[in-house]
């Protein structure tokens, strides 16, 4: 520390350039926390460490009412004090006074926790001012201070020893001292006799200063420099811009969170377009299938029958008529048992394609299968209000078996299920899917909350071409019996103390595949 | 017109279809040829008696509807009565709007395709009448001179004799005899007559099978 003190320049009485501290305050310098010191001038109340204050006083009386409170409170709170006192008041009026205040002065003085001097010895150099050594002054005590284990140094200096030929010289000094003191564990209240101060002198005081405390109507109280009250606005200015800021961004964040929300919606609604269009595709497909199949059925049918109907009705032309030629009657009614025989064949060839020419066998998970289904006609439930259920047994085997096909059974048995129910007059529109584990495989059940199935037509649902429905063509049931026959499993209903109740067989090994 | 002369062809790729069809239609007097495909209908030799036809929609190869407009477009206007397992109404629309006699489904009634035979025949017999009136006034009129031709043509316009005398240069006499030949060569018994002949050579078609 000394070695670095002896860097400074020596002293001169004309000083303006702030290098002359350097050094000081390098070595002051110590983290300044943030806790606030109390002054015990209730009118000033807290302030931090680097508080460069002053006051402009009259009597005795202004120093000792602001003092001796002053360094009251930086005992109690173990703080270094250092009075710099001058006239009117001398170190024994101080100590006096001090004494008065403080229960355990004396235990302080003996601990030197308190210095009282006085300001023109302490300012003084022979009969100049030596501002160096003052602030190499501070700077040391502040350390020692430290290193005692003290929280910091106190400080009052005093100016009235103060020739005015020194005036400009003090008045650097005290502007180094406000510039620097923010970075040091320090307070520094600085008294000036009012009495004898130009106006030029007050200005610099103020300028040179952080705050003034200033006698008025009988009371004290605290007079904010310009400097100060710039600053202040300066930091009321960045902290409205930075307030501005911060309510820019959170309005651009509240944008694009508004964005993002608008696009999680569009995407939702893609997504739910999407599904309405796999919908309608499944059911386009369904109608062209059915369309494409219920055509080949008319055409390949209708042939034969045609030539029954015309060679019939040739039969009875002739049977009628004079000219009877049992001959051509006779090979007549051949070729109508040949044609009827014909039409027979092109139904079994037709479910015979459905059911065997297409199968592609894969491993199924039929739980996935009947979400899938529930998702594919997600549009037809919700248009026509039906709630849907599913009871999924979640340790089913795989089994093997064609997707397309079982979809097409699940597809249609929920969508028979879906109209049953809206065919209901009254209460719920619901439908169960069940999956569970059964002997040699699983079993699926599709139960409707509709009106059910007439124990009449129990056994000729599964028949081709036998409808309920006004614009069915009573193939669904069939091909889907059909299919899952071909599956070796078996399509039935099951009476059921609400609506109808399809189940249907799946065997987990290849076994009962014909 | 006279059903033996007149013949119902059929056109279905089923065997069967097309040989009850025949037995239904020679049981009422008419004569049948049937075939298999439109190619082999339009391979046939076929005489020139009245005719209609009787198609299946659903053919190998060309398909019915396909075949009446190429038959429109190849001027062979046979009358077509339509037969499909599974008609739908477009399809009918198309036929009929191309000139179809009948749209039926399969299985039809047997009244309904005999009704259906005479309607086209009786179409078809009305045509080749009218054509063969037209052959035959266009055979006349070909036996027309030039000069004759010229004063028919001015005669059905309204025109005076003396007025077709001055336009070609001649005597009004002159035109009188032009005038009697050709509408003795015309076998026009009057001027009327004359006058609805070279109308209907006018508007008709030059020439139909």
């Amino acid at each position: 520390m000394s070695t670095r003190l002896t860097t400074v320049e020596p002293r001169t009485h004309q000083w303006h350039h702030m290098s002359r501290f350097e050094g000081v305050i390098a070595m002051a310098t110590q983290p300044v926390g943030p806790q606030l010191r109390k002054t015990g001038i209730g009118v000033v109340g807290d302030v931090p460490w680097g508080t460069h204050f002053f006051m402009f006083y009259e009597t005795k009386e202004d120093l000792l009412d602001t003092l001796v409170p002053y360094f009251k409170a930086g005992l109690e709170a173990g703080e270094l004090c250092l009075w710099a006192v001058s006239d009117p008041l001398t170190v024994e009026d101080a100590r006096d006074a001090l004494r008065k205040a403080v229960p355990e002065f004396d235990r302080h003085l003996a601990h030197r926790s308190i210095e009282i001097v006085r300001g023109r010895q302490f300012y003084l150099s022979g009969n100049h001012p030596d501002l160096g050594r003052v602030m190499r002054t501070w700077a040391e005590k502040t350390d020692s201070a430290l290193a005692r284990g003290y929280a910091g140094l106190r400080v009052s200096g005093s100016t009235a020893w103060l020739e005015r030929k020194y005036w400009n010289a003090f008045s650097d000094y005290e502007d180094e001292v406000n510039k620097f003191i923010s970075s040091w564990r320090m307070t520094v209240l600085c008294t000036y006799p009012m009495a004898g101060s130009t106006a030029a002198e007050i200005l610099d005081v103020t300028r040179t200063h952080q705050f003034a405390i200033a006698r008025r109507n009988g009371g004290w109280e605290v007079v904010e420099t310009s400097e100060l009250k710039r600053a202040k606005s300066e930091i009321k200015r960045l902290n409205d811009e930075l307030e501005r800021r911060v309510v820019d961004r959170t309005r651009q964040l509240a944008d694009v969170n508004e964005e993002m929300k608008r696009e999680i919606i569009e995407r939702q609604r893609a997504e739910e377009a999407l599904q309405e269009a796999q919908a309608d595709l499944a059911r386009v497909r369904r109608a062209l299938d059915m369309g494409e199949l219920v055509a080949t059925i008319a055409h390949e049918v209708n042939q034969p029958l045609t030539a029954i109907v015309t060679n019939g009705n040739f039969c009875l032309r002739r049977l009628e008529s004079a000219t009877r030629n049992l001959n051509e009657v006779k090979a007549a009614i051949t070729e109508i048992v040949s044609d009827g025989s014909r039409a027979s064949a092109v139904i079994s060839r037709i479910r015979g394609l459905l059911t065997k020419g297409t199968l592609n066998r894969t491993e199924l998970d039929i739980n996935q299968m009947i979400q899938y289904a529930t998702v594919l006609l997600r549009n037809e439930l919700t248009a026509n209000r039906v709630s849907l259920r599913t009871e999924l047994a979640c340790d089913l085997p795989r089994v093997p078996g064609d997707q397309v096909q079982l979809q097409q059974v699940l597809i249609n048995l929920i969508i028979n299920a879906i109209e049953a129910t809206s065919r209901s007059t009254h209460g719920m529109r619901e439908i169960l899917i069940r999956s569970a584990k059964n002997p040699d495989g699983l079993l699926v059940q599709v139960q409707d909350s509709g009106p059910g199935i007439e124990a009449e037509l129990a056994n000729r649902i599964f028949e081709p071409f036998f409808t309920t429905k006004a614009k069915g063509i009573g193939m669904g049931l069939s091909i889907s019996h059909s299919i899952i026959e071909s599956h070796g499993g078996h399509l039935r209903t099951v009476p059921s103390s609400t609506g109808a109740l399809f189940e249907f067989t799946l065997p987990a090994d290849d076994a009962g595949v014909s | 017109m006279s059903a033996t002369e007149s013949i119902v062809f059929v056109v279905d790729d089923d065997p069967s279809v097309r040989r009850a069809i025949k037995r239904l239609v020679e049981s009422v007097g008419l004569q049948v040829a049937h075939f298999g495909s439109a190619q082999e209908f339009l391979r046939s030799e076929r005489a020139a008696a009245t005719s209609c036809l009787v198609l299946d929609v659903r053919l190998p190869g060309i398909g019915g509807l396909d075949f009446q407009r190429e038959l429109a477009a190849a001027n062979i206007r046979v009358p077509v009565i339509f037969i499909t397992a599974h008609g739908d109404i477009p399809m009918t629309v198309r036929a009929m709007k191309a000139g179809a006699v009948e749209f039926l489904t399969k299985p039809f009634r047997d009244q309904d395709l005999l009704d259906a035979i005479h309607i086209a025949l009786e179409r078809d017999h009305t045509r080749r009448q009218r054509e063969a009136e037209i052959a035959t006034l266009r055979e006349r009129f070909e036996s027309l001179s030039a000069r004759e031709r010229e004063v028919v043509a001015m005669v059905v316009s309204g025109r005076l004799n003396k007025q077709i005398a001055a336009e070609i240069g001649t005597t009004e006499n002159t035109v009188k005899v032009h005038r009697s030949r050709a509408m003795e060569k015309m076998q026009a018994e009057s001027l009327a007559d004359l006058v609805k002949m070279v109308e209907r050579l006018e508007t008709l078609p030059e020439k139909a099978s």
